[in-house]
């Protein structure tokens, strides 16, 4: 019995510490589809951009691990607008399809670019919390807790909470809202749209950096990082609902904890099915997303 | 007028130029030989080292004179790590018919996808992959400079159950052509041993949590552990999880777990595992001449990705000088008779089949270190 809930305990931690991957991931997805309408596909690319300049700073510049990530963060800053001004901000006034085109472009050209200059070769970055033993974590009640991950988790659960009360208790956060719902009427009202947008995309690069930094230790840092963790979080997003911040978290915490109980007791090579077939099921079945979306006329 | 004797002129130095490029080129036009890697993709890391170990070899074969007078030229295309993108870049090399042979994939389930190509094009093709199935379906065109798995799996399973007593051995595999095909070895010659295998696991590539197998690993009872994993980044995830939740096993990795990049990212993870490599620097006086040409090169140790590279360069050679018509059929005749053959991995004797190799070397990480522990010999 005691073995039995150990187990699965472990495998409710694991499943909750991926998941909340997945959710940091789809929360970028989720504030720039919300300002924009439009699905950024290069959202994995920043999680993968964020990981390579941590690693640059800290192992190749040989920089303190806390002050390489602010700076990493402060370069996601850069990356984040950069991106809003080449990618977004020519297309603007165009359907969202040239839009998602231009972003898939963007994933494509990120990851190539960082394969030509990081090279092919995996790299190790070192955990927020280094432990003398070096397994990186406590085991309590038999269950192995990463400290990685519990960071992970505490990182998500604390941007969602801001992210909520940004949304629906500042101004700002108003104003962004209004913008993503009528451009027009946002213009006409005096809100700054461009500014807005170009924030949005500022807010999502820094945490798909951050999210691409906090799994470094755990994933390794690759150049096609980004992919796997993108594809995943797409799919969490797609069952929270799109735009809708509760459900991308909802979302991306129950895909990883289906496929951790589904790959202990169903089948380890099914794993990565079982996360599409829910995505299949909820695009038949549910297509608003868990929680439905407010503004229902907006896609 | 002024115009027209400038003409005249330029066409003159163009003819003059092109004459004497073809006259030189008469004389020692190289010798081409295709190499398949991957540039890009999954393995891309791997694609380099394959790269290198082949030049070693085209220095050293040109620097002593070429063949038959001709330099040795190696002519690159990438597999992007995918069966299409390998079997693309076979057929674009077997378009240059100035092209008598190639080098392929470490990758079986790339060599399996090109194998009916190959067979059509009926030119020696090498191969790294160690999938037993691949020189045991009729192709008399590939030849393998590695030990196949029925060999590592022999002598991984020799090691488990012979000499350190385990009964109880668990399979962790990659559920693709290498690690189904390791495990399909590995099981036979562990029970003709009179072991057991307790637990057969596959995963997918790229798995990002092991969780659930390690659950199975430590439920399983088993005491020894083999793995056939085909990437570093899921061995690394697997030793931290390993090492996390705690399993008590002994672990024979199949080579790629004394890889370069596995030892780099899983750290003290994996000290203290064994591995199984064909290719270890203190192995014979070629492995080691090989290696300190490689490091005076390109500042670092060789793996096995460049060993068999260099090996496959260094008899396709000797294959050309036996053979100087450059003709498929002489070509293949001329591997056959290699006998004896010193290699960075060992000594090449070529069988019907076209296997070179008979040995493995158990290897252990000591401390990040991968030290030779001890070379056992199978059957074929």
């Amino acid at each position: 019995m005691a073995e039995s809930l150990s187990i699965n305990g472990q495998l409710l931690f694991a499943g909750l510490a991926i998941g909340s991957v997945y959710a940091l991931v789809a929360l970028g997805f989720v504030m720039i589809f919300r300002a924009t309408n439009v699905v950024n596909f290069a959202q994995g690319e920043f999680s993968m951009l964020g990981a390579y300049f941590l690693f640059s700073l800290w192992h190749g510049l040989k920089l303190d691990y806390f002050a390489a990530m602010a700076l990493a963060l402060l370069i996601m800053v850069g990356v984040g607008l950069l991106f809003e001004i080449s990618i977004y901000y020519p297309l603007r006034n165009r359907t969202f399809l040239p839009v998602i085109i231009a972003t898939i472009g963007a994933s494509i050209m990120f990851q190539n670019g960082a394969l030509a200059v990081f090279g092919p070769s995996p790299e190790k970055v070192r955990p927020v919390v280094e432990t003398v033993e070096g397994t990186g974590g406590i085991t309590l009640a038999g269950v192995f807790f990463d400290y990685q991950y519990v960071i992970i988790l505490l990182v998500t659960v604390l941007l969602v909470g801001l992210q909520y009360l940004f949304f629906e208790y500042t101004i700002l956060g108003k104003k962004m809202q209004a913008t993503s719902q009528d451009k027009d009427m946002a213009r006409l009202l005096g809100i700054p749209v461009v500014y807005m947008i170009a924030l949005t995309f500022i807010y999502s690069s820094l945490l798909g950096g951050l999210s691409g930094m906090l799994v470094a230790p755990i994933f390794f840092v690759t150049h096609k990082m980004g992919a796997t963790l993108g594809l995943k979080a797409f799919a969490a997003t797609i069952c929270g609902g799109f735009g809708d911040v509760r459900g991308a978290i909802l979302g991306g915490l129950a895909l990883g904890v289906i496929e951790s109980f589904g790959g202990a007791y169903i089948s380890v090579i099914y794993k990565d099915g079982f996360s599409f077939l829910v995505l299949i099921a909820f695009l038949l079945l549910r297509p608003q997303g868990i929680f439905g979306e407010k503004v229902a006329e907006k896609a | 007028m002024r115009m027209r004797l400038g003409w005249i002129l330029g066409l003159a130095a163009v003819v003059f130029v092109g004459a004497s490029f073809t006259l030189a080129s008469a004389q020692a036009k190289p010798i081409k030989l295709g190499q398949i890697i991957p540039m890009t993709g999954e393995a891309a890391e791997s694609g380099k080292y394959h790269k290198q170990g082949a030049e070693i070899a085209v220095d050293k074969i040109n620097a002593a004179g070429g063949i038959n007078g001709r330099k040795l030229q190696i002519v690159l295309e990438d597999d992007q790590t995918t069966n299409p993108g390998g079997v693309a870049a076979l057929q674009k090399l077997l378009e240059d018919k100035e092209i008598p042979m190639i080098l392929s994939s470490i990758r079986s389930t790339q060599v399996q996808a090109m194998l009916p190509t190959i067979n059509e094009a009926k030119i020696p093709v090498a191969i790294g992959g160690t999938n037993y199935g691949l020189t045991h379906s009729g192709s008399q065109w590939v030849f393998r400079f590695r030990p196949h798995d029925g060999m590592s799996a022999k002598v991984i399973a020799k090691f488990l159950v012979e000499e350190l007593k385990h009964k109880k051995v668990a399979s962790i595999h990659a559920s693709d052509a290498f690690g189904n095909g390791g495990r399909d070895m590995l099981v036979p010659a562990v029970k003709a041993l009179g072991g057991e295998v307790v637990l057969d696991q596959g995963y997918n590539n790229q798995e990002k949590d092991f969780t659930a197998v390690v659950q199975a690993l430590k439920k399983s009872g088993a005491t020894g552990l083999n793995t056939y994993m085909t990437f570093g980044t899921d061995l690394g995830v697997l030793a931290r999880q390993i090492k996390q939740l705690g399993a008590q096993v002994t672990w024979v990795g199949s080579p790629s777990i004394t890889g370069v990049d596995s030892r780099n990212l899983a750290g003290d993870a994996l000290y203290g595992t064994y591995g199984v490599t064909d290719f270890h620097v203190d192995a014979s006086p070629t492995s080691t001449e090989f290696a300190k040409a490689y490091k005076a090169k390109f500042g670092q140790e060789p793996d096995l990705y460049a060993a068999w590279c260099y090996d496959a360069v260094l008899v396709f050679a000797e294959a050309m000088k036996k053979a100087p018509d450059l003709r498929a059929d002489n070509l293949r005749k001329a591997i056959l008779n290699i006998q004896k053959f010193p290699g960075a991995e060992g000594e090449y004797n070529f069988d019907q089949n076209g296997d070179g190799l008979d040995h493995y070397h158990i290897v252990q990480n000591v401390n990040g270190n991968i030290k030779y522990f001890k070379t056992l010999r199978v059957a074929r």
